[in-house]
This record gives structure tokens, C-alpha cells and sequence, in this order.
């Protein structure tokens, strides 16, 4: 069973189109980036996953149930960090959590509620006002809330924004447990190097359009190129290579398309071995192959 | 099929959550309908009304069922109105969308929550103004129809509550919100036979008023506390139930239709 099943979803505000027929779905236990620049259309796929708002046609399955038809059974798996902060006036985190549980259906999980103030650091918090907590705080609230129920997908609407670096770890890493445990995640986020450690494939979006999808490796071996750099005992002045993008002298830089390797790119040059110092090898990153995706070529060369 | 934990218990909690709203800022709600009523008491009641009677009852008699309803329907419209405006503004309310709560469970538990207050405050009038009368009767004021009197605060209650959600789902500013309550919540509830009986007025007057459902309601209160009303009890009782039936179909409306978004 699915997760998640988006069938051309399209979301219209007014006149403009901000989701334009998008499709895709998640399989069990994945981690799946939902990227793209600002306004690409993200948040607003997220909110018709969560029947924020409707879509103007497609639609969007949730364990096999439409969040148009059955939207009540849609959503009681579902756990969603928003992407903006909600503050609560009135309440303290321990009574926030208890009262979303209940919204879930879920009562006397207090062990639940305890075991996540403390992997999200906000033990020491609980009987705080909502106001009263820092942005970074608020924000684990909301991962907090957002697992309370014990969802079978989690859906991540950039949770990282305005938190540490040492949270933003233990968070990927409390992730990354969860996932073990059979959680599925739809993840968007700003910071590419997160999403290419962490998601097991990637959607890159752009205008309200699907511009790519596939698994995270092979879609930054197919959009980028490797940097191979030689350092060299004498300068090679004269050296001349189709792949060859500079030469110092005293090195030589390589740009080489992902499937070739560095052994087969020095038996093919012919170069002497005992010539080479060092060597420096760099892989394409999915920041490269987003620019690529975004500007619409597929890198340097081709 | 909604699985059974889908049923009861998210209607339970928001529910257990408007009370506990409502009783953390305790201070504002009881305080300001309590030093409200005395005021009215004191001014009216007392001062002005020491020389008028209504028919063969002291103005102090005829005045406290219609503050205590008064003070009812406003706080139970108040409780559900400033919790989902104030949700709005927070991100809160989006919390009750992307939950399974059902559009029905949110308006249940906000109608219930505002006439859990309603109810309190309404009470705590009613006792303000037997102190007021048993100082100047010796006497305190007895209960002539006590069911009745419990049904139209109910009624009341549940149908300003359920109002106050759709208009807090309307409005798009605090502004919105305060101007409702100015221009057509207080006018309705002074014009409401609160203070004077409709049959001291003009007969243009009279049937102005005999427009406004809360004339019934709070007339429904005074026969329930005093046995006598302005305006046939079945009526009002009709009324009082019409009046719930189409605020409540209302807010159910704007629910499902309406936008849970931030402002
Ligand atoms: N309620 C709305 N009314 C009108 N336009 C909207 C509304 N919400 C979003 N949009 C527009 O839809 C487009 C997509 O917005 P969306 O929030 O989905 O982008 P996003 O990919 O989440 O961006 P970001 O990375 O900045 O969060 C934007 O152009 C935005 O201006
Ligand atoms: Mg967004």
C-alpha cells in the first residue's frame, strides 16, 4: 500500500497556476525531497495532502484513501511540520501535545508525549507558555506534534529552518530511527547537501512543475560531472585533453562526465604515473544537478 | 466507516480544551461580567429603577433575567468568537483541519465551550443580582419555571455560540470582528427587552423588536425565573429553537467551505 499516491494535482490561486498537473508517489519506508526554489509549489502540495486547501483538479491518496472523498481517514496517519511557526497563547508544550493527540483520536499516551520532549530536547520546557519558547524551540514543537500520534508519514515542509546545527542533526538522526521503524517522509527543505544525505530519492520542482524525479544518486550522476584534479611532480604545458577545463602547470583539472572514472581517464590520457603527485577527486553535487535542472541544461559540457 | 477512536474522543479534547481556555483567563472572564452586572445593577436596578415598576414587579425583579441572559448569549457568542479569531491569527486553527476532527466535532465543542461559559457567567449574574434584591427586598428571587429557564439558557447559549463561530471564520480582521460585535451584537442585546418591556413601546418599535430573536430568548429567561414574559413562552421557545437550528446549519456551512488558513 502506498503512502502517498499524487495524481495530477493541479492548485490554482485566482487565475495563476501554482501546481500544474503534478504527479508522483512514495513508496513504504522512503525518505523523498520535495525540492525546489521558492514558490515552486511545494508547501502548496503539502496542504492538499492535508486538506488545507482543495485541489483545483487531480488528487491526492493517503494509505488508498482521497483526502477529497475520506479526508477524516486521509489524514489520522499523516503527521505535518508546517513550514510557518504556529504559536499556541494559551497553553504550555505538555498540554499542546496532549490536546493534538486527542484531535487523533489518541488518549493516556503520556509515555509517548515524554519520550519525544525528551529526543527533541524540550524536557525542560514542558510547562513553558508556547510564547515563551525560542524560534528553534517552537519549531521542534511542531516535530513534536507533528509524531504525537505515531503517524505513518511524516511530512517535513522545510522543519529545519531557524534550527542549530547540532539539532538539525539529532533531528535528521531521530529521522533516519523513525524510518527503521516503517515511517515514510516527504521532506522539503532549502539545504540541498541535507536532502542528498538523507533522501532516498528527490522531486525537483519549478514553477508548479515536475522537472525531474528519480532516485537521488542517479539523478546527480545524470545531471552532473565529476572534478578530477592531478597533481603533478614536472609541469605538463603541452598536455592536451578533450576533459581537460584547466592547466596550471602544476596541475591539471579535469571535468569528466559521471560514469567515467578517474583510472580509465589516466590509462587514457597516457599519463605517466610516476609524474602524478596527488590526486583529488570530486563528485557532482545535488546542488549542481538542482542549478542544472533550474537552468534547464544538462551541465558544461553537453 | 470512521474508525471508532475517530468518534468520540477528538471532539472530547477540543471541547476539554475551550473550557481549559476559557478558565486560564478566569480573571477576564468572570471578573468583567461581574463588575458589568453590578454596575447595571447598581445604576439601574437601584438608582434609576427605585421609582418604576413593570407591571406589579420591582425594576430590579424585571431587570436581572434579562442581564443574565444578556450576560449568557454574550459570552457564550465571546468565548467561541475570540478563541477561533485568535487561533486564526496564531496558526492554531490550522491545527483543527489538518487533524480528523469533522467539521461537525469543531462546531459541537466550540457551541458546548461557549455555553459552558455562558452558563457560569449567566449563574454568577444571577447571584450578583440576588444580592442586589435581597438588599432591597429582604427577599431573594425565587424560581417560578426552573426547567424552562434551563432550556432557553441552553438554547441561548449553544445558538450564540455557534453564531459567534461564523462570524469568527468571516471576519478577515480584529476590526471585522469588533465592529459585529459593536454595530449588531450589543444593539440586539439592549434592544432585546433587557431593560424595558416591549409594551411600553411605540407600536413601530414594537414590531421592530419583535424581530430580534433575543427578545425571545431573554423573555424566555424572565419566564423561566419570574413566570411572566413579554411575548407567549411556546413562541419564544420556537424561536429560541429556529434560531439555534439556523446558526448552527450556518456555522456548519462555513466550516466545510470555509479557509482554516492564517491571516
Ligand atoms: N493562498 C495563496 N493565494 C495566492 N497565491 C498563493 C497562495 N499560496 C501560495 N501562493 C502562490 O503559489 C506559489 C507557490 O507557493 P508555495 O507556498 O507552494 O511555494 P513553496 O514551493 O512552498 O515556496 P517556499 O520555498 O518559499 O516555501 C507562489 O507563487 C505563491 O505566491
Ligand atoms: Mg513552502
Amino acid at each position: 500500500m502506498k503512502p502517498l499516491v499524487v495524481s495530477n494535482l493541479t492548485k490554482r490561486y485566482g487565475d495563476f497556476e501554482a501546481v500544474k498537473g503534478v504527479s508522483f508517489s512514495l513508496e513504504p519506508g522512503e525518505i523523498f525531497g520535495l525540492l525546489g526554489p521558492n514558490g515552486a509549489g511545494k508547501t502548496s502540495i503539502i496542504s492538499v495532502i492535508v486538506t488545507l486547501t482543495q485541489p483545483s483538479s487531480g488528487d491526492v491518496e493517503v494509505f488508498e484513501q482521497s483526502v477529497s472523498d475520506n479526508p477524516r481517514e486521509a489524514k489520522v496517519h499523516t503527521g505535518l511540520v508546517p513550514q510557518e511557526l504556529i504559536n499556541h497563547g494559551y497553553f504550555d508544550v505538555e498540554e499542546v501535545l496532549k490536546f493534538y493527540s486527542g484531535y487523533f483520536g489518541v488518549t493516556g499516551n503520556k509515555s509517548r508525549i515524554d519520550f519525544l520532549l525528551d529526543r527533541l530536547q524540550l524536557w525542560e520546557h514542558r510547562k513553558k507558555k508556547v510564547k515563551q519558547l525560542s524560534g528553534g524551540m517552537k519549531r521542534r514543537l511542531l516535530i513534536a506534534k507533528a509524531l504525537v500520534h505515531e503517524p505513518k508519514l511524516l511530512l517535513l515542509d522545510e522543519p529545519t529552518a531557524g534550527v542549530d546545527i547540532e539539532l538539525r542533526e539529532s533531528l535528521w538522526e531521530f529521522v533516519t530511527d523513525l524510518r527503521k521503524e516503517g515511517l515514510t517522509v516527504l521532506l522539503t527543505t532549502h539545504y540541498l547537501e541535507e536532502a542528498e544525505q538523507l533522501c532516498d530519492r528527490v522531486a525537483i520542482l519549478h514553477h508548479g512543475e515536475m522537472r525531474k524525479i528519480g532516485p537521488t544518486k542517479q539523478l546527480i550522476e545524470g545531471l552532473t560531472q565529476r572534478n578530477i584534479l592531478i597533481q603533478l611532480k614536472s609541469p605538463l604545458s603541452q598536455f592536451q585533453h578533450p576533459y581537460l577545463i584547466d592547466n596550471s602547470g602544476a596541475a591539471l583539472h579535469f571535468r569528466v562526465p559521471s560514469g567515467v572514472g578517474a583510472g580509465d581517464l589516466l590509462a587514457e590520457s597516457q599519463l605517466d604515473l610516476s609524474n602524478v603527485v596527488d590526486m583529488k577527486i570530486e563528485e557532482g553535487s545535488l546542488e549542481e544537478a538542482f542549478r542544472s535542472v533550474l537552468s534547464g541544461t544538462r551541465g558544461e559540457l553537453s | 466507516m470512521i474508525r471508532k477512536e475517530l468518534t468520540w474522543t477528538p471532539f472530547k479534547v477540543l471541547l476539554e480544551r475551550e473550557v481549559r481556555r476559557f478558565m486560564k483567563v478566569l480573571m477576564q472572564t468572570v471578573m468583567t461580567p461581574l463588575i458589568n452586572s453590578t454596575l447595571y445593577l447598581m445604576i439601574f436596578g437601584v438608582s434609576l429603577g427605585a421609582s418604576i415598576s413593570v407591571g406589579d414587579l420591582s425594576y430590579l425583579a424585571f431587570l436581572i433575567p434579562g442581564l443574565v441572559m444578556m450576560n449568557c448569549l454574550n459570552n457564550s457568542y465571546q468565548n467561541s468568537s475570540s478563541s477561533i479569531v485568535s487561533s486564526k491569527f496564531n496558526g492554531e486553527l490550522e491545527d483543527y483541519r489538518v487533524s480528523p476532527l469533522s467539521p461537525q466535532q469543531i462546531v459541537m465543542a466550540f457551541a458546548i465551550g461557549g455555553l459552558a461559559r455562558g452558563l457560569m457567567v449567566g449563574g454568577i449574574t444571577f447571584c450578583v443580582g440576588q444580592v442586589f434584591y435581597f438588599v432591597q427586598q429582604g427577599t431573594v428571587l425565587g424560581l417560578a419555571n426552573p426547567l424552562h429557564l434551563l432550556f432557553f439558557l441552553v438554547i441561548g447559549g449553544l445558538a450564540f455560540a455557534t453564531l459567534g463561530i461564523t462570524v469568527a471564520f468571516w471576519a478577515k480582521t480584529f476590526d471585522q470582528m469588533s465592529a459585529v460585535s459593536a454595530f449588531i451584537m450589543l444593539p440586539l442585546l439592549y434592544l432585546g427587552g433587557v431593560f424595558f418591556s416591549i409594551e411600553s413601546l411605540h407600536p413601530f418599535w414594537k414590531g421592530l423588536a419583535q424581530m430580534n430573536p433575543m427578545l425571545y430568548m431573554i423573555n424566555g429567561v424572565r419566564y423561566g425565573i419570574l413566570g411572566v414574559s413579554d411575548v407567549a413562552v411556546e413562541k419564544a421557545a420556537l424561536v429560541s429553537v429556529l434560531s439555534f437550528i439556523v446558526f448552527f446549519v450556518l456555522a456548519l456551512r462555513t466550516l466545510i467551505k470555509g479557509s482554516f488558513q492564517r491571516w
